[in-house]
């Protein structure tokens, strides 16, 4: 009896002695500015990390999931990239903004510690330092050069106008926006920069209605759009301009701020919405926000929806690369991503791939309008742009 | 119709609610000469404590009101605990303690449901419909309002300031601490009265902010500093000078949207254009345009 409880008791050890322990984690802002999508982000990342090791994802792993607060300060996230990688021998690096995803490019190629961020800005994964730097989805110059495929087939020769975000995140889509509308044969009248505290767009609007502008692209974060919309409404823009925008631009948190003045705006992105609950990937996030007593908010948010995919994409990769995995071998799970090995985990509406060219992963995209409640309804099927990698060639 | 005076609207609609905002920083320093950089934070406390209260129920108006006075509480608590004891402190160690409570009331709402997210007031029936038309451009309903509020809350204050016993004499605090305790006027009755008030007409531009744009914290925070070259340009210690300025900024901010943003690439000249003027003005008169002119004899 004594020989059997200590025999049971070492293979108990042996079987705890096996069971190692990796590091997921993400960076990225719970408090200060952006933090409305970032909070909602990080939710995702923590309860899909959860829910894998609930669902024992990784045989023989167990995830030490950390979500970490950069406040959207690169000092901060420079800091928690260093301490993940350095002190917590992290094999994979979930960020979130655009500016510490630039800042980091060349930590990352020295390093070679895989990389996903929130940001869908396509510098982050150009040459150079762009080995290990990968795009959960399609970037917001392809969701940009989508859209004014839309306006070219419904209108050749249209005018339009882009209101960006006075930052990287909000410029960067403006050449290739500019070389997709020459092919198109659209016009592009004016590129404004307008940031978050634009309580009063009079002057903006007024000067585009002017200029004959009919559709304005967004790249912007949902608050400046709200503020642009409602004043288009007091000004009795709305049915003669079109508002579209880019994946941070839309979904519950536009419709939430800018309540009717949202109606008809089109929005362009990669990921299911919480209202298509026949998708797989949308059941399986109620189920995880249930499971993890998410508020209704949250759960909502097309950018929890966003921070389970990230992790997805990232766990799937440590399975890819076996019981070990380290950062090589999750570089190479994420390549491996592709042809009958595409990964799919239902959240976006195409299958995640990549390979050590393609650093995209859900490429495909919808265009989706909202309706007099609010809810965004797809107007195309999911789709790729057929003029982005012509204007912007990946190297 | 002409576009001057439609930027010159939306200036004033805009520049009421930056003197609002900026306003609070003029109480507090008009009587303690303390700059307040934790007002931001209270105004979006302010607009909190309203849309939760909206969200359980209450009707706007009462939600607003009580939000008010639930500010007006909070300045009071915050000059009770934190400040009072500063007093004959350096100027600048005042100032730490109140960027100091800016971090703290920023954390303390990220504990709250409001924290990281984003809300929008429910509009009331009031606030509904349509607007009227001023030299060509429309005004919403809500716009209307703000102003109106604004205003009313602007010159409440002046009147206050100019004809009350008791605001004369916090302008005789401000003036000399020493004389005024000398003939009997507790300092400490007019800071705990001074950031009261703060915190009073923080709610209120909270509020009309926030039905004018939606409730962010970092909207709402952003804003107390958005306002500072308010009450610089208008003058620190000056009622009249935050609305001036307020008024001022708004206009020249739309001004230079309306006629720069255009020679401009890229535009957003409104961010810049208002500390351009900022700047001059301050080369001619660093007091601001109505602020005291500091006189010291040596």
């Amino acid at each position: 009896m004594k020989k059997t409880l200590i025999l049971s008791a070492l293979v108990s050890l042996s079987f705890a002695a096996a069971q190692k322990t990796v590091t997921l984690p993400w960076s990225g802002a719970i408090t200060g500015p952006t933090s409305d999508a970032g909070a909602s982000y990080a939710a995702g990342v923590e309860d899909y990390c959860k829910y894998a090791n609930a669902q024992k994802m990784l045989p023989g792993v167990t995830l030490n999931c950390v979500t970490r607060d950069d406040q959207y300060n690169n000092a901060n996230t420079q800091r928690n990239f260093e301490d993940f990688v350095g002190n917590l021998n992290a094999p994979v690096f979930l960020g979130y903004a655009t500016g510490g995803a630039l800042q980091l490019k060349s930590v990352i190629q020295e390093t070679k510690i895989p990389t996903l961020t929130a940001s869908y800005h396509i510098g982050i994964i150009d040459a150079p330092d762009n080995t290990y730097t990968f795009l959960p989805v399609s970037s917001y110059s392809e969701n940009i050069v989508a859209l004014l495929e839309y306006i070219a087939k419904k209108e050749r020769g249209a005018k339009v106008a882009l209101i960006v975000n006075p930052s990287p995140f909000g410029r960067d889509p403006v050449v290739d926006a500019r070389k997709a509308a020459d092919r198109l044969g659209l016009k592009i009248t004016d590129v404004q920069e307008v940031g978050g505290n634009n309580l009063d767009n009079t002057a903006l609007l007024k000067r585009l209605e002017s200029q004959g502008a009919k559709y304005i692209i967004n790249q912007n974060t949902a608050g400046p759009v709200a503020n642009i919309l409602k004043d288009a409404k007091r000004l009795g823009l709305l049915g003669k301009m079109q508002f579209m925008g880019a994946h941070y631009t839309g979904g519950e948190d536009l419709t939430k701020l800018a309540g009717d003045a949202a109606k008809d705006f089109i929005w362009a992105t990669s990921y299911y919405l919480y209202d298509e609950g026949n998708q797989p990937g949308i059941q399986l996030v109620k189920k995880i926000g249930a499971q993890y007593k998410r508020g209704g908010d949250t759960i909502r948010s097309v950018h929890y929806t966003s921070g389970m995919l990230a992790a997805a994409i990232a766990i799937e990769a440590m399975k890819r690369a076996g019981n070990n995995p380290d950062a090589a071998g999750v570089y190479k799970g994420l390549i491996s991503m592709n042809g009958s090995k595409s990964f799919n985990p239902g959240f976006a509406v195409g299958p995640v791939t990549f390979s050590a060219k393609d650093h995209i992963g859900a490429e495909s995209l919808r265009l989706l309008q909202a309706d007099a409640t609010g809810n965004f309804k797809p107007i195309t099927g999911a789709q790729r742009s057929a003029l982005f990698q012509l204007v912007h060639p990946m190297k | 119709m002409d576009l001057l005076p439609q930027l010159l609207i939306a200036g004033v609609v805009i520049g009421s609610v930056y003197a609002l905002a900026a306003l609070g920083f003029v109480l507090i320093y008009k009587s303690s000469r303390v700059i307040n950089f934790a007002h931001g934070q209270i105004i979006a406390t302010g607009a909190f404590i309203a849309f939760a209260l909206t969200q359980k129920g209450v009707n706007f108006w009462l939600a607003g009101l009580i939000a008010m006075l639930a500010t007006f509480l909070l300045g009071m608590l915050i000059e009770r605990v934190f400040l009072r004891r500063m007093v004959g402190e350096p100027i600048i160690a005042v100032i730490m303690v109140t960027i100091g409570l800016s971090s703290v009331i920023d954390g303390l709402i990220h504990l709250t449901p409001y924290g990281a997210g984003t809300f929008s007031f429910e509009r009331p029936a009031l606030l509904t419909g349509q607007g009227i038309e001023l030299f060509g451009l429309p005004l919403s309903k809500t716009q209307i309002a703000g102003v109106l509020m604004a205003l009313g809350l602007l010159g409440g204050f002046t009147y206050f300031f100019n004809k009350s016993t008791l605001g004369i004499t916090m302008r005789a605090v401000a003036d000399d601490q020493m004389a005024a305790m000398s003939v009997g006027t507790s300092v400490e009755r007019v800071f705990a009265l001074a950031w009261a008030a703060a915190g009073l007409t923080a709610a209120a531009a909270g509020v009309i902010l926030g039905l004018m744009s939606g409730l962010t914290l970092g909207g709402l925070a952003g804003i107390g500093l958005k306002v500072f070259p308010v009450v610089i340009l208008g003058g620190l210690d000056s009622v009249i000078g935050a609305i001036v300025g307020g008024m001022l900024i708004g206009i020249l901010e739309n001004l230079s949207a309306g006629y720069l943003d255009g020679i401009v690439p890229g535009g957003g000249t409104r961010e810049v254009f208002p500390f351009i003027i900022l700047i001059i003005v301050l080369l001619i008169r660093p007091y601001g345009l109505f602020g005291t002119k500091e006189i010291e004899r040596v």
